[in-house]
């Protein structure tokens, strides 16, 4: 880390602009920068970027132009295994193996740490082991440390793919529409355990989400992302309207 | 004529040109056949099991063969086609890893056993290395394919935890594949031991050896009997592979 990376902002888009391929602009001229700690919703229209907004700032694929940084480093020069100690990402169909239990998903956020041999015959640390075991305890679904998680239900595979985020370690998760297939109450109550976990380890947050109420709950700043570009002050008018309806009810 | 109907009377009277140049239209040459397979089927019956101690051998040497070959071809044609995954490696590994297992694959697996058997002698050793041969070719090119197949967001998201591709490889794309893998092993262990029924023609162990010598000496009583024991290991094999599929594989098609 830089020395600067005490002050710096955990995560940050400097006029980032990307197009697969030679198709149109996905990103346009996004900027946005997020505070150590801080957990930050990117709200917006289905098809309007947010995925690969948050896999530009995962560092999964490369800006065609502008830059990103994690603590005040640019994180082009990162390899996957640094990479990795700083960012955790989650995709929106969370990239569980199906056929493997949950403690050995979780398992799987220690890799970066071991060996790139390591673990091959499934021979993980005792102290990667109860952490794992922590994780999944943490995230309330610890009784199901054996099961398939094709076996399991919707919302615990969510506590399982966050579990295998925490037990990498990073100081940055970045989740894709972590949450929107639950049902609002058990929605909220793993994003309150989530929130619970990430304070204690001082973990910034940014998720992508369309529930304007979790947002709310969740958030501490709301981003706006319309037609690839960041819109200032969208989202304050749309939460203000929501806030005036369930006032009325 | 309408266009749609262009693609099937071509093929249709192409079909047509073809048969009556293999013979399809020599109606004295079919009724002839008709005849003969009733003389045959007439000399193949009752089957002569007194033979059934003599072969017994042969019979598990087949076994044995197809067994060992298929597990050996296997285990060889797993990193084979890890290196043919494109996903994983860059477009000149994985096209040397494809082109090798096409090599393999064009050769049958009978002229594998006559190349094992100038290469190692005669007998079932031959036959077991021709078998694991054809094999690599033909998993490792099904087997790369469906790695290929596996989720991407899958591999992101362990890829993102720092994992390297042998992790990958062990913790994402196997466990993946799993059911895909196990299938098709049984399914090469069924054709491999239809297939070392006739290696002995080529001298390289197993039954075949027995069935060319009733063959040529028109014995066809007893051939029948090495047919029908063909047909009960056959038989055995699809039971077992049944209880293990069963068994492993059901699980995963009620996620």
């Amino acid at each position: 880390m830089t020395p600067d990376s005490d002050t710096a902002p955990a995560l940050q888009a400097d006029r980032v602009w990307f197009a697969y391929r030679n198709r149109d602009w996905v990103l346009r001229n996004v900027s946005l920068s997020i505070l150590a700690g801080q957990h930050t919703v990117i709200m917006g229209p289905s098809g309007t970027g947010k995925t690969t907004l948050l896999r530009v700032l995962a560092g999964i694929l490369k800006a065609n132009e502008g830059r990103v940084a994690v603590f005040g480093e640019p994180t082009s020069g990162f390899g996957q295994r640094r990479l990795s100690s700083v960012i955790g990402y989650i995709p929106q169909q969370l990239g569980l193996v199906r056929s493997l239990s949950a403690l050995d998903n979780v398992l799987m956020g220690s890799l970066g740490r071991l060996g790139v041999g390591k673990a091959l015959f499934s021979l993980f640390p005792r102290a990667e082991t109860d952490r794992a075991e922590a994780a999944l305890d943490m995230m309330g679904i610890a009784h199901k440390r054996s099961e398939q998680v094709f076996r399991l239900s919707g919302g615990e595979r969510q506590r399982v793919a966050i579990a295998r985020t925490l037990l990498q370690h990073p100081r940055i998760v970045i989740a894709d529409e972590f949450a929107s297939d639950l049902d609002l109450a058990l929605a909220s109550e793993i994003l309150m355990r989530i929130r619970r976990a990430a304070d204690k380890e001082n973990i910034t947050f940014v998720m992508s989400m369309h529930r304007l109420g979790l947002a709310r709950q969740f958030g501490d700043d709301v981003l706006a992302l319309k037609d690839g570009e960041i819109v200032p002050g969208y989202i304050g008018n749309q939460l203000r309207e929501s806030a005036r309806a369930e006032a009325s009810l | 004529m309408k266009t749609s109907l262009v693609l099937p009377a071509t093929t249709g009277f192409f079909l047509l040109a073809v048969l009556a140049h293999l013979g399809f239209f020599d109606l004295e040459r079919l009724k002839r056949g008709v005849r003969n397979l009733g003389i045959l089927g007439s000399e193949m019956l009752p089957p002569d099991v007194g033979i059934l101690p003599t072969v017994g051998a042969a019979l598990w040497e087949t076994v044995e063969m197809s067994f060992a070959g298929t597990l050996l071809g296997f285990l060889a044609s797993l990193p084979l086609s890890v290196l043919g995954t494109r996903r994983l490696f860059s477009s000149w590994v994985s096209s040397f890893a494809r082109f090798i297992a096409a090599g393999i694959r064009t050769v049958p697996v009978l002229l594998w056993a006559i190349i094992f058997v100038i290469l190692v002698g005669l007998g079932p050793l031959a036959g077991t290395l021709g078998i694991a041969a054809y094999t690599v070719g033909y998993l490792a090119k099904i087997y790369a394919d469906l790695f290929e197949g596996t989720d991407p967001e899958i591999i992101e998201a362990v890829q993102s935890t720092g994992a390297s591709k042998l992790q990958l490889v062990r913790f994402v794309i196997v466990p993946e594949a799993a059911n895909a893998i196990l299938a098709q092993v049984l399914f090469m262990l069924e054709y491999n031991i239809r297939a070392s029924s006739v290696l002995g023609f080529v001298g390289a162990g197993g039954l075949g050896f027995v069935i060319q010598i009733y063959l040529q000496s028109l014995d066809y009583q007893r051939l029948a009997t090495i047919l029908l024991l063909v047909l009960v290991i056959v038989l055995v094999m699809d039971g077992i592979s049944a209880w293990l599929r069963r068994r492993y594989l059901l699980a995963a098609h009620t996620s």
